[in-house]
């Protein structure tokens, strides 16, 4: 099993949702996050004033998928996230000692 | 508790751990009482109160069996229920609270075998205990100890053994409570208080705790607690329904949960709703909160009462040491001390309450003026003023007259306070007599787990969050008014914001909003779920993003408005709903439209002309070097009839209301004085130590006719060589720029500008002061024979401190953007007494001079702008005007 992180924008999270429902992930879950990379976060101009915005608001997406299906989940959420343009975000994904789920106590795959 | 849970070993009489089970002696007698239970509670016939009735009733029947089986022969025992098992009400998953009772006669040894023969078949069978053993002495030593369980033994019944034992227990312990109950009340208020706030309100929660909750089960058995002291007793006006409805949903509850549960989450409302025979989870809901309406008002005025009783108690010695030195004749109640809080009501023993010269049957706008003033002071509203109120007062005119319209938004931001008083005021329907609409939030549940009240409690709620956010916005009324109302369309069929925004419209209007104000409200009721929606949904970075906004709020005025609105909102929804991340988001969104709307934002409107009367005044003081003064009841005369006379009888002012625009609030005062420093504090003062409001209030540096300043002589050269200047002025506030310069250097009597002021002032208390009084006061403030600032001063420290929450901190700041000619600085702060003249001085002191001002008071809230320069009579640099705002709001502060 992997679990797949995503840190994107915030507005491309419906899409992602969608396009994560449609390739046949049933569960993702999703924390409000702030943050920067490689941007380093941005400056802007307000009333002549100049402001520094250092961390960005973010969504971060976690889902877990069969070892199998990581790289297609991956390439799914990519496409929906992308933008083209600067702070786009990130996704990356680990390994998965084991999961349970909680109710039935079913372990490994079944209890994705 | 489960049933294989041991008892605990506690020291002072609760049964001892390690005794074998009796199980099998009682087996015959729990054989029936399981099988009786069950049928009990799965047979449809029976439920509500003799269902609750007939299980205590049955239980008894066992208990008592299962304590004569074990103790036929054992002296000085008995079995005493207490709590709400005492009470005879045993809901289907309730504990069994038992009290074990012996005296000397009883071998300690045979109560214990006893007590694991009571206690062993109740665990037995899955039934919560709550259980002791104790001597009557010991019961009333824990009794004395903790309040808790001395309410429960006020419940207490015999239930088998020696009646005279339970029955000493009963008269001891409610002795007890009745010596005790000066002591003991209080701590019991504050243990209620204290509930209340970590539990909340149980008539605006969404899953509420029926017993914890504030005006639940538990605040009931209060009560009950409260009235069996003698000292004081509820409202019994419902009570017992309400409780009824209480105790007949969480039995619904047990039942459809199968769990000893009081909380009425969401998940189980509709098939609680489905056992009690409702509709659906809404009308359940409706029931209960009008319940829990009725046991926390009940709640409160006893409260009140006890207060007031003990008050009473611990002033009499006193009152006889005065009485017998005093002599006789004298008789009856002191009387109780009374100050004013506004015309008509008084504060009284911590309420607020009726003047005795209120009139509430010719004073339509009273009710909102005693809620403002009580909330504005942080005091509760006397229930009977309220229901003299609700029974007396007529209705208020459509469209409300002006002071009404002040008042609701005095109300909605002074805080806190804000949400008892408004309360108050709905519990005897005042609320949808004054907003009819109200009638389809009130109790209105909402089925979102992000929202924790009702949506008639999240709108004052967020009124309440709004009124910390004042300062952000120009026009403080508006957001609080749109607080208020934004998710007034809930209920209705369709999206809850544009229902919403049809209804702001048509009250915006009863409430006598002009037709500008009345757009913005719709607008903000419409989109007041834009800014979130859009700022974590969309790319912020697509400019259609903001040009959506932008189009839909249309100025930056508004959006400013929005963007306090949709932080008001979320932090009234609940704890999920806001948070740093949100914020920043909408932060960002509301930059990037406002750097869109400042370009094509309005200026704010100039004064106009000045009217031939001001010309004539402002002649007048100019020939006379002095101020002059007109104060006048009614509404000006339209510009083209010219100068009418200022001393028109009050009645034809009350005819003569505008058609067009809402009938503002107050006089107008008009004052014309020889430009001199000082003259903004001194008018001020003035007013302010006569006890006179300034709502509004515009300032102006009027030029004088080249002609006549020349025929003067003292400034004329000067006043003409800058002539031309002031003429070609793009900002009509800065026209007078050159006279009004040769004016403040003009050394002489006859100086070449004068001051006009054009005020609306109302009087704080009763009737106008005269005009030449005023005016001779004027006359020593500007020459320095006034203090005003002292003597104001003295009143304020002659005032007890008001304890309402504290208002947000006062706000000054440069305006962006502001006139070409003249650095705009901007006021928020919170009225007060003199507030007008304290800025007036710092201003002086900061060595500026005021070429116009724009002042308004909103609420509680002032909304000032003062045109200044510095004395050469040009704008004055960024870091002096950032100076000036500094040492402006330092002295606001003070």
């Amino acid at each position: 099993m992997k679990l797949i992180t995503a840190v994107v924008k915030p507005h491309r999270l419906d899409e992602i949702k969608e396009a994560l429902q449609a390739s046949g992930v049933h569960g993702l879950t999703v924390t409000e996050a702030s943050g920067y990379g490689r941007q380093r976060g941005h400056t802007e101009v307000y009333r002549g004033a100049e402001y520094t915005v250092d961390l960005v608001p973010k969504i971060r997406i976690e889902v877990l998928v069969e070892d199998d299906d990581a790289e297609h989940v991956t390439d799914v959420i990519v496409k929906a996230a992308r933008t083209g343009k600067i702070g786009d975000g990130k996704v990356w994904s680990v390994p998965v000692d084991a999961a349970v789920r909680v109710r039935t106590g079913e372990r490994g795959p079944d209890a994705l | 508790m489960k049933p294989d849970a041991k008892p605990d070993a506690e020291p002072g009489g609760k049964s001892d751990e390690g005794s074998h089970r009796h199980g099998t002696a009682d087996a015959a007698a729990s054989d029936g009482y399981p099988a009786a239970r069950l049928r009990l509670l799965q047979e449809d016939g029976q439920s509500g109160p003799a269902r609750r009735a007939a299980l205590a009733g049955l239980t008894d029947a066992w208990l008592s069996s299962l304590f004569t089986g074990a103790a036929a022969r054992l002296p000085g025992v008995s079995l005493v229920a207490v709590g709400g098992y005492g009470r005879g009400e045993l809901s289907p998953r309730s504990d069994l609270d038992l009290l074990l009772l012996y005296d000397a006669r009883a071998d300690p040894g045979g109560v214990a075998a006893l007590a694991d023969r009571i206690w062993y078949p109740v665990w037995d069978l899955g039934l919560a205990l709550d259980h002791s053993v104790r001597t009557p002495a010991e019961a009333r030593r824990t009794a004395g100890g903790d309040l808790k369980a001395h309410l429960s033994l006020l419940d207490a019944r015999h239930l088998a053994g020696d009646p005279a034992l339970s029955a000493e227990l009963r008269t001891t312990v409610l002795a007890d409570w009745r010596n005790q109950a000066p002591g003991r009340l209080p701590e019991l208020r504050e243990l209620c208080a204290e509930r209340a706030a970590r539990q909340g309100e149980l008539r605006y929660l969404l899953e509420p705790d029926l017993k914890e909750a504030r005006g639940g089960l538990r605040d009931a058995t209060v009560l009950r607690a409260v009235a069996a002291s003698w000292l004081a007793d509820a409202p019994r006006e419902g009570l017992a329904e309400a409780r009824r409805v209480l105790l007949d949903t969480r039995d619904a509850l047990h039942l459809a949960t199968g769990r000893a549960t009081d909380r009425l989450s969401l998940q189980e409302q509709d098939q609680v709703a489905a056992r009690l025979g409702l509709r659906d989870a809404d009308v359940l809901l409706r029931t209960v909160y009008e319940a829990a309406r009725t046991i926390a008002y009940a709640g409160d005025v006893t409260w009140r009462e006890v207060g007031r009783v003990l008050r009473a108690r611990s002033r009499r010695p006193r009152l006889r040491g005065v009485l017998g030195r005093g002599g006789f004749g004298r008789g009856g109640a002191a009387q109780p001390e009374r100050t004013p809080l506004a015309e008509g009501v008084v504060e009284q023993e911590g309420e607020a309450v009726l003047a005795r010269t209120a009139r509430p049957e010719q004073d339509p706008v009273l009710p909102l003026r005693a809620a403002a003033a009580a909330a504005q002071a942080g005091l509760p509203l006397s229930p009977h003023a309220v229901r003299r109120l609700a029974a007396a007062t007529r209705p208020l005119p459509t469209p409300w007259p002006a002071e009404a319209r002040d008042r609701l938004v005095t109300l909605l931001g002074a805080g806190r306070p804000t949400v008892d008083v408004w309360d108050a005021l709905d519990a005897e329907g005042m609320i949808s007599r004054l907003l009819p609409d109200w009638e389809w939030v009130r109790c209105r549940p909402q089925r979102n787990a992000v929202h924790t009240w009702t949506v008639d409690r999240h709108l004052v709620e967020t009124a309440v969050r709004a009124s910390a956010l004042t300062r952000r916005v120009g026009r403080p009324d508006l957001l609080l008014v749109a607080a208020l109302l934004h998710d007034i369309g809930k209920g209705r069929p369709g999206d809850h914001s544009e229902a919403g925004a049809a209804r702001a419209a048509g009250i915006a209007a009863d409430l006598g909003f002009d037709a500008a104000d009345t757009a913005v409200l719709t607008t903000l009721v419409r989109h007041h779920l834009l800014l979130v929606e859009t700022a974590t949904r969309r790319d912020l970075d697509d400019p259609a993003t903001v040009a959506a906004v932008t189009d839909a709020v249309g100025s930056a005025g508004t959006l400013e408005l929005l963007h306090a609105l949709t932080e008001a909102d979320a932090l009234a929804t609940g704890p999920a709903a806001w948070s740093a991340w949100r914020g920043h988001l909408v932060a960002d969104l509301v930059r990037r439209a406002a750097a869109v709307l400042t370009g094509r934002a309005p200026r704010q409107a100039e004064p106009s002309e000045p009217t031939a009367e001001q010309e004539r005044l402002a002649m007048e003081a100019f020939r006379t070097g002095g101020p002059v003064l007109r104060l006048r009841a009614e509404p000006e005369p339209p510009p083209d009839t010219g100068a009418g006379s200022g001393n028109g009888p009050p009645a034809l002012a009350a005819g003569a209301g505008a058609p067009g625009g809402p009938e503002p609030l107050g006089v107008e005062l008009l004052v014309a004085v020889p430009e001199q420093p000082g003259v903004l504090p001194a008018v001020a003062g003035v007013l302010a130590l006569h006890r006179m409001t300034v709502r509004t209030a515009e300032l102006r540096v009027k030029e004088l006719p080249d002609g006549l300043a020349a025929q003067t002589g003292t400034a004329g050269p000067d006043l003409r060589a800058r002539g031309g200047h002031g003429a070609d002025g793009a900002d009509g506030t800065d026209g007078a720029d050159g006279a009004a310069r040769a004016g403040g250097r003009a050394a002489g009597p006859s100086p070449a500008a004068v001051l006009l002021l054009d005020w609306r002032v109302a009087a704080e208390y009763g009737s106008l002061p005269q005009a030449t009084r005023l005016r001779a006061d004027l006359v020593r403030a500007l020459d320095g024979s006034l203090d005003i600032a002292g003597r104001l001063a003295e009143r304020d420290a002659a005032y007890p401190r008001r304890r309402g929450t504290a208002p947000p901190p006062p706000r000054v700041a440069p305006a962006p953007a502001g006139s070409r000619r003249a650095t705009v600085i901007e006021v928020r702060a919170q009225d007060a007494p003199g507030l007008l003249h304290r800025v007036g001085r710092a201003l002086d002191a900061a060595g500026v001079r005021v070429r116009s001002a724009h002042v308004s008071t909103l609420g509680s809230n002032a909304v000032d702008a003062f045109y200044v320069t510095d004395a050469e009579g040009a704008p004055l640099t960024v870091e002096r005007a950032d100076g000036v705002a500094r040492s402006l709001e330092a002295a606001l502060r003070a």
